[in-house]
């Protein structure tokens, strides 16, 4: 078999800008052996193939958008974006000049030589070549003596036409012959217009009918296309027939393919066209039009001489195909057959030649189909009656070239072979020729060669098609399971967000202890996961824990810092339980930063199990771009229920190692040794969590009490503590989530030495006290409560603790109705004076704190904590 | 505090402001100088530059933060802007109101009021922008410039609820609350701009005036359109004692010819109309709306006559003057309406007219003439300068080359009318049924029948009528044959199908395919009656009432056949019949034909039916 493989033949290289040329605005076209190029950037030019040198070089003032050649006439017309159509005189007088430097040089190594800066002297266009000044033009065309542009309007296409201007000549006022607007579009997003280029232009393509009196290619454009005679009746009408009119289709950018009978247009000043009746809608690709053309697809007759195509065809860039051809159907009726394929795309640009072949550029190479019907040599009686009809599927032969960005059938073709003109987005000029011998003749019979390609052509079609069809059905069943679970996810959140009240069907229950991890004991969190709802957690819900580590009450400078840990629940069925342990601390550097919040949700990823279902796994689409993903869910999406939250305080996380209660031999975290060492040489106080032992020593402990009324404890411990002294019930409430609370009851302690997490030792005592200045109807019995630490620190998050919990008691017996004592105003306000005033100078030594050097600072500091001790002296009291 | 500038850079600043204005006055020159240049394409390149210059001005305004100082001299920049981009762009767009919006937000954004905005759309920025500049009386004449743009861009898309809200606000001292948005326009007085202010292309009071002209035109060609004549009556002169440029006055009296001429005051329309004339160059409304006069006053040869001069006028190539830079009352005007009484067509289509009307009126001979002028203006025009009649209400192309057909065997010149239908077959050759394939298919049994437009059987049919002419009875006979046998196999049913011309649903009513299928027996049978055959006259006459029971014609054309034949019992049922219906109030004959198949109905009327209806009253009343 042979290669189908065309020779390449390398032209000449241009600028081209970074990243490669871009599709849609390089043109190239070709007229003998010169080659008019326009790589999408200021410059057009000229080239001559036969002597392999650049002749001219024009630039403009902006982007060139089109390119149209009158070849008889010399003229080139030059779209120029934001500017207008220009027109350039291509008469030998104004090039021989540059030829002659040309031929003063070395022609030797000409062939490269067009890369980086071209050796032919650029020529600036006169601005008065322009000869359609207009901002909005977007496409054009020569038809004829006119002119066919199309300029976007604020909310419409406008096709207007115009008298062919000639170069020199200063266009008359009245140029215009008529002018109408296609129908409403929605043009390219971005209110100012001007600011961005297009990504796609509106292509345009003149069609005339059979008998139409200009000799194609005289004073037509190279685009122009004569149809057969019924093929431009089906498409335009009885009236566009007797008229013999030319008309102009029109592709645009959003895939609509409409056409315009050019002799029904009007000026709008003599007539307005009516859209409606002038602008006939023929199709709509829903992608952008990228090339409108036509072709043959009969062979042949022997007497024509001009080519009448018998086939439109139109290519959108993602790669649909539109054929239309005429037909006849049984009984005899005129009816357009039109047909759609899809070929790979996206379609940087395509080209038709004489006979019945589209060659189209993709990424990945240019592509011919082949539109002629391949004969069905079955049945004779179909082929003399109806023309051949257009083939159910195309088959696209590589060719092999890649991105190519602009193609051109060159007219000077050997027989029966073709030649492409091509640009690669590389900014290179190759001719690609197409053998003939490759090419099986139209009207030769099927040879077995010719079959045995066809079959293996149509079994790596069905390969496609089958690879294709697994691949949806896969995407199919990803999204129905997808919805399964969305479903489960809905019904779960329904559980558990309606059951605001009572126990909810899916619950966490927090719970500490210590434990001896690795040589070291470690306040564990355990967290208990039940689900006792009837739906079943699966794949994709997490468990998420947050642990705050609030010390800002303690620690000035840093703030909280929290750790989310997230733990997969994989399969919870409804009664399941899981329970997962987390170590809260002491961390490496001995520190457990007290209170701890622990808080759990549950955490469902749409991301995970959604978001593959909708980001399209086609490899037969392009990947998806930012636009066409379908919905773009950002990498945190889900559904977040939260479930429960824990305090852990210091009151929890103490330690008796005095009452024997378990896990408490190892007093305070193992340490280095050489730790230990170093910790003993520092200056005390420079360190809060210095050596406790030293500290211990040498400064009094810092303690704190509170007086708490025995009615309100009595009231609010209620009989739950029957049988025990108040002072016992009420520590044993103190530590009712620590370990040491069945111990202490047991034991019917009233006071307690406890070990903090850091190993500094906590005192906690309670007695009974009266307090008599406050009440006017006599002394009040209280519990004094009192904590006692070498530790400051220490002291601080007991106190906080108990304060904590006290208060608490207090809302819930304020909430029960029971009311405090008469009490001496008189008392209170003094209290709350003397407080004010202690609190005005704490904020004043901290506002100096914060200015002063390390010198002064810590007397500074000194003088805060004699402060703090008095605004504790009296002690809180709770009534 | 961030924004206090330096004592040092005050002086800076003025010189900066300065430097603004005087581009600002710059670039307004320069748009004039383009105005002035009498060459559209270096005049084009000036405005595009200048506005281009605008645009950049505007940007190093805008990146300031707004003060009260610079936004005189903003709204001035946005002002020309907005003018001379409207201008360039025959319209004013989507982004045009955005810039707009943009200026009043700068304005707000001085006072701290930014956060009211936009609640009640564009109309909620003006109404707190007006109500915050009574603080700021500097920048009240280029707030007022603003409104007129605002106003005319409102205008333009009929958003006239929001502008008479505008209007209300801006006149609110002078008059309270008025609806009448003339009275608004006519009350509402643009404070003067000082003496250094910067240059303006066009000032606010131009501005009002041109928007009172615009408003009032068009308010009167809608009140014409709908009916409400006496109000559209003053409205238009309103119109037309404002600014008015001359082509515009042309259209104004035009239309105050119309709607005096449908208030019946024939005469004070005419005096309108030949005011019309007199103004300007473009003659063609006010000529077609003469003909209309002239027809409804049944003065038929000076109605032909106006719409010869029609012709003529519409053949002058009218060169547009050249446009002013400026907001005027052309831009404001709506689109162009095929339906407006103001329009008056191509030149092709006044040619189409002047056929008709000839041909309506029985010049057949002026009609054909015309008819072959127009044919030859729409085929061998090389520049598509000519459009066929809007589809809708006017003829196809097909129906066209019928009705010149007509027109000439009307005028007596059977064989030229041959050579149009041929040339009409030719041309549409391809799209007709292949005729091998056919006779195969009716072999093969098969049920449908080839669709064929209408035009094709009645192309047929005149041919028929041409040969009659030319007295070859034989042909006739064959081409009424033909256009039968094409008429009965099509189905309306098939109606959708085949390469359908523009226009084709329009003109193919049942009532046409039948009165086309009747015309065609009738036609046949006379043949036969002249070729001597009665009998087979007889069916087709026969055929011809079955098919259409209530045409007369050929009721009347088949009582003389059976009398012919003497079959007395059959004539006078039929005759009974006939004259009951005759008691019976006509049908509703108003139904309209095309052109040509009216004119082919008239041919083969009965000549002779009142004699023919006493003769056999006597004769029936004898035998009783």
């Amino acid at each position: 078999m042979s290669d189908p493989r065309p020779r390449v033949e390398y032209l000449a290289g241009f600028c081209c800008p970074l990243g490669g040329v871009a599709a849609g605005k390089p043109r190239v076209l070709c007229h003998g052996a010169e080659i008019f190029l326009s790589t999408g950037g200021e410059m057009v030019y000229v080239y001559d193939r036969e002597g392999r040198l650049l002749i001219a070089v024009y630039k403009f003032p902006g982007q060139v958008w089109h390119l149209e050649l009158l070849a008889l006439r010399k003229v080139l017309y030059v779209l120029c974006a934001r500017s207008g159509i220009y027109c350039l005189s291509l008469d030998q007088t104004t090039r021989s000049v540059s030829r002659d430097e040309e031929d003063g040089g070395d022609d030797q190594d000409r062939e490269d030589g067009q890369v980086g800066e071209p050796p032919v002297p650029v020529i600036p266009v006169d601005p008065d070549s322009c000869v359609l000044p207009d901002a909005s033009l977007h496409a054009f065309t020569v038809l004829d003596d006119t002119l066919v542009t199309l300029a976007l309007g604020p909310t419409q296409w406008k096709m207007q036409l115009f008298e062919r201007p000639s170069p020199g000549e200063d266009p008359r006022p009245g140029g215009q012959i008529g002018e109408v607007e296609l129908s409403t579009c929605t043009p390219p997003v971005g209110s100012q217009g001007e600011s961005a280029a297009p990504r796609f232009l509106p292509v345009l393509c003149c069609a005339s009918p059979p008998g139409s009196r200009t000799p194609l290619g005289h004073s037509r454009s190279s685009e122009g296309v004569m149809l057969e005679g019924a093929l431009f009746g089906l498409l335009f009408g009885a009236d566009a027939a007797l008229l013999e009119s030319p008309v102009v289709l029109c592709g645009l950018p959003d895939g609509q393919l409409c056409c315009v009978i050019i002799k029904t247009l009007v000026t709008s000043m003599s007539a307005p066209g009516d859209p409606k009746a002038l602008v006939k809608i023929l199709h709509h690709l829903e992608e952008p039009v990228v090339f409108i053309g036509a072709l043959r697809t009969e062979p042949l007759a022997e007497d024509m001489e001009d080519v009448h195509c018998d086939c439109l065809v139109a290519l959108g860039h993602h790669g649909r195909t539109l054929a239309i051809k005429a037909s006849w159907d049984e009984a005899g009726h005129l009816v357009p057959e039109l047909r759609e394929y899809s070929i790979p795309g996206p379609v940087l640009c395509a080209a038709c030649d004489r006979s019945s072949h589209v060659y189209h550029s993709t990424s990945a190479g240019l592509r011919v189909v082949d539109l002629a019907q391949e004969g069905s040599p079955l049945d004779p009686t179909e082929r003399d009656g109806a023309p051949g009809s257009l083939p159910p599927l195309l088959y696209p032969d590589n060719l092999g070239v890649g991105s190519l960005v602009t193609l051109c059938v060159s007219s000077s073709a050997p027989e029966g072979g073709a030649e492409l003109l091509a640009l690669s987005a590389k900014g290179r000029l190759m001719i690609c020729h197409l053998d003939p011998h490759n090419e099986a003749p139209q009207s030769s019979r099927v040879t077995s060669a010719k079959a045995g390609k066809k079959i293996k052509q149509l079994l790596s079609g069905i390969g496609t098609v089958s690879e294709r069809v697994s691949s949806l059905k896969k995407a199919v069943d990803q999204r129905d399971k997808a919805l399964t679970c969305l479903n489960e996810v809905m019904n779960v959140s329904c559980a558990l967000l309606s059951s605001r009240e009572g126990p909810r069907p899916i619950s966490c229950t927090i719970s500490t202890t210590w434990s001896h991890l690795q040589l070291q004991d470690v306040l564990v969190a355990t967290c208990l996961l039940e689900n006792s709802s009837g739906f079943s957690l699966d794949r994709g819900w997490a468990l998420c824990i947050q642990v705050l580590r609030s010390s800002r009450a303690l620690d000035l400078d840093s703030a909280g810092s929290a750790v989310t840990y997230t733990i997969p629940v994989d399969q919870l069925g409804p009664g399941g339980q899981r329970e997962v342990t987390l170590p809260l601390g002491p961390g490496e550097d001995g520190a457990l930063d007290l209170p701890v919040t622990v808080s759990c949700a549950l955490f469902y990823s749409l991301r995970e199990v959604v978001g593959r279902a909708l980001t399209p796994q086609d490899p037969f689409k392009d990947p998806p771009s930012a636009e066409c993903t379908p919905i773009v869910l950002p990498e945190q999406d889900g559904v977040c229920l939260p479930l429960s939250e824990h305090t852990v305080d210091m009151l929890q996380g103490l330690r008796f190692p005095s009452l024997g209660v378990p896990h408490t031999q190892a007093l305070g975290p193992a340490r280095d040794p050489i730790h230990t060492f170093l910790g003993t040489c520092r200056v005390p106080g420079s360190q809060p969590a210095g050596p406790e032992s030293l500290r211990a020593k040498y400064l009094p402990p810092s303690v704190a009490t509170i007086k708490v009324s025995a009615e309100l404890l009595r009231a609010a411990l209620g009989d739950s503590h029957a049988g025990v002294s108040l002072g016992c019930a009420t520590l044993q409430w103190l530590l009712a989530e620590n370990a040491a609370a069945d111990i202490i009851k047991a034991q019917a302690l009233s006071s307690v030495q406890g070990v903090a997490p850091d190993g500094t030792d906590v005192h906690l005592i309670i007695r009974e006290a009266t307090v008599t200045d406050l009440c006017p109807a006599g002394p009040i019995q209280a519990m004094e409560i009192q904590v006692e630490s070498s530790s400051l620190a220490n002291m601080c998050r007991a106190h906080h603790a108990i304060v904590g919990r006290l208060q608490r008691l207090v809302v819930e017996q304020a909430a029960r109705g029971s009311s405090p004592p008469d009490l001496r105003l008189q008392y209170l306000h003094q209290m709350q004076a003397n407080h004010e005033t202690l609190l005005r100078e704490v904020q004043t030594l901290r506002d100096r704190l914060c200015t002063e050097d390390e010198a002064s600072s810590c007397a500074t500091a000194q003088r805060l904590l004699q402060v703090y001790r008095r605004l504790r002296s009296p002690s809180l009291l709770l009534l | 505090m961030a924004h206090q500038t330096p004592l040092g850079s005050s002086a800076s600043h003025v010189s900066c402001l300065d430097l603004w204005r005087e581009k600002n006055d710059q670039l307004v020159r320069q748009a004039k100088v383009a105005q002035d240049s009498s060459l559209p394409m270096r005049r084009q390149q000036l405005a595009q530059d200048a506005l281009e210059g605008l645009r950049g001005l505007l940007c190093s305004l805008r990146g300031l933060p707004a003060t009260v100082s610079v936004l005189p001299l903003e709204l001035t920049v946005l002002c020309n802007f907005i003018t001379l981009r409207a201008n360039l762009a025959q319209g004013f767009t989507e982004d045009l109101a955005q810039d707009i919006q943009q200026g009043l937000e700068r304005v707000l954004e001085t006072q701290g009021q930014l956060e009211a905005r936009l609640e009640h759309g564009l109309w909620g920025l003006w109404d707190s922008t007006l109500r915050v500049s009574s603080l700021l009386p500097e920048l009240l004449p280029a707030l007022h410039h603003l409104a007129g743009l605002q106003a005319a861009l409102w205008l333009t898309t009929n958003r006239l609820g929001d502008l008479t809200l505008l209007l209300q606000t801006l006149t609110v001292s002078q008059s309270r609350a008025s609806e009448d948005m003339l009275l608004l326009l006519k009350t509402w007085r643009p404070p003067a701009e000082e003496s250094g202010a910067p240059l303006t292309l066009q000032d606010a009071r131009g501005l009002r005036d041109v928007l009172l002209t615009a408003f009032a035109y068009r308010q009167g060609l809608q009140e014409l359109i709908t009916g409400s004549l006496p109000k559209a009556l003053s409205s238009l002169h309103e119109a037309a004692s404002g600014l008015c440029p001359r082509s515009l006055l042309v259209q104004v009296y035009t239309a105050l010819g119309t709607c005096l001429r449908k208030m019946g005051s024939p005469q004070r329309a005419l005096l309108y109309l030949v005011a019309a004339l007199k103004e300007g160059s473009t003659w063609g409304p006010p000529l077609l709306e003469a003909s209309r006069l002239y027809q409804q006053l049944g003065n038929i040869a000076a109605e032909i006559e106006s719409l010869e001069l029609l012709v003529e006028a519409l053949s002058i190539t009218c060169i547009p003057e050249a446009r002013q830079l400026l907001i005027e009352v052309e831009l404001l005007l709506p689109q162009p309406d095929p339906a407006s009484p103001l329009h008056c067509g191509t030149q092709s289509q006044a040619k189409y007219l002047l056929a008709s009307r000839c041909l309506q009126t029985g010049r057949a001979a002026d009609a054909a003439e015309h008819y072959l002028d127009l044919l030859a203006l729409l085929l061998d025009g090389s520049e598509p300068k000519f459009s066929p009649p809007p589809c809708p209400p006017g003829p196809c192309v097909p129906e066209l080359f019928l009705e010149a057909a007509a027109a000439l065997i009307q005028a007596g010149r059977a064989q030229d009318a041959l050579t149009v239908c041929e040339e009409l077959l030719s041309r549409t050759s391809f799209l007709l049924p292949k005729r091998p394939r056919l006779w195969e298919d009716a072999r093969r049994r098969t049920k449908e029948s080839p669709h064929c437009s209408h035009w094709v059987s009645a192309t047929h049919l005149l041919q028929g009528q041409a040969w009659v002419q030319l007295g070859a009875q034989k042909e006739a006979i064959s081409e009424y044959s033909r256009c039968l046998e094409l008429l009965f196999r099509a189905t309306p049913k098939d109606k959708e199908q085949g390469p359908a011309s523009s226009c084709e649903q329009g003109c193919t009513s049942d009532m046409a395919l039948q009165q086309l299928q009747t015309a065609a027996l009738i036609s046949r049978g006379l043949e036969w009656v002249a070729l001597g055959q009665d009998t087979k006259a007889l069916q087709d006459f026969l055929l011809s009432v079955q098919m259409c029971p209530g045409n007369q014609d050929a009721s009347y054309h088949l009582l003389q056949t059976l009398r012919r034949l003497d079959r007395r019992d059959e004539a006078t049922a039929l005759w009974q019949r006939l004259e009951a219906q005759t008691e019976l109030p006509q049908e509703n004959t108003a139904w309209s034909l095309p052109l040509y198949l009216e004119t082919c109905l008239g041919w083969i009327r009965p000549p002779d039916r009142e004699t023919l209806c006493e003769e056999f009253q006597t004769s029936e009343t004898c035998d009783l």
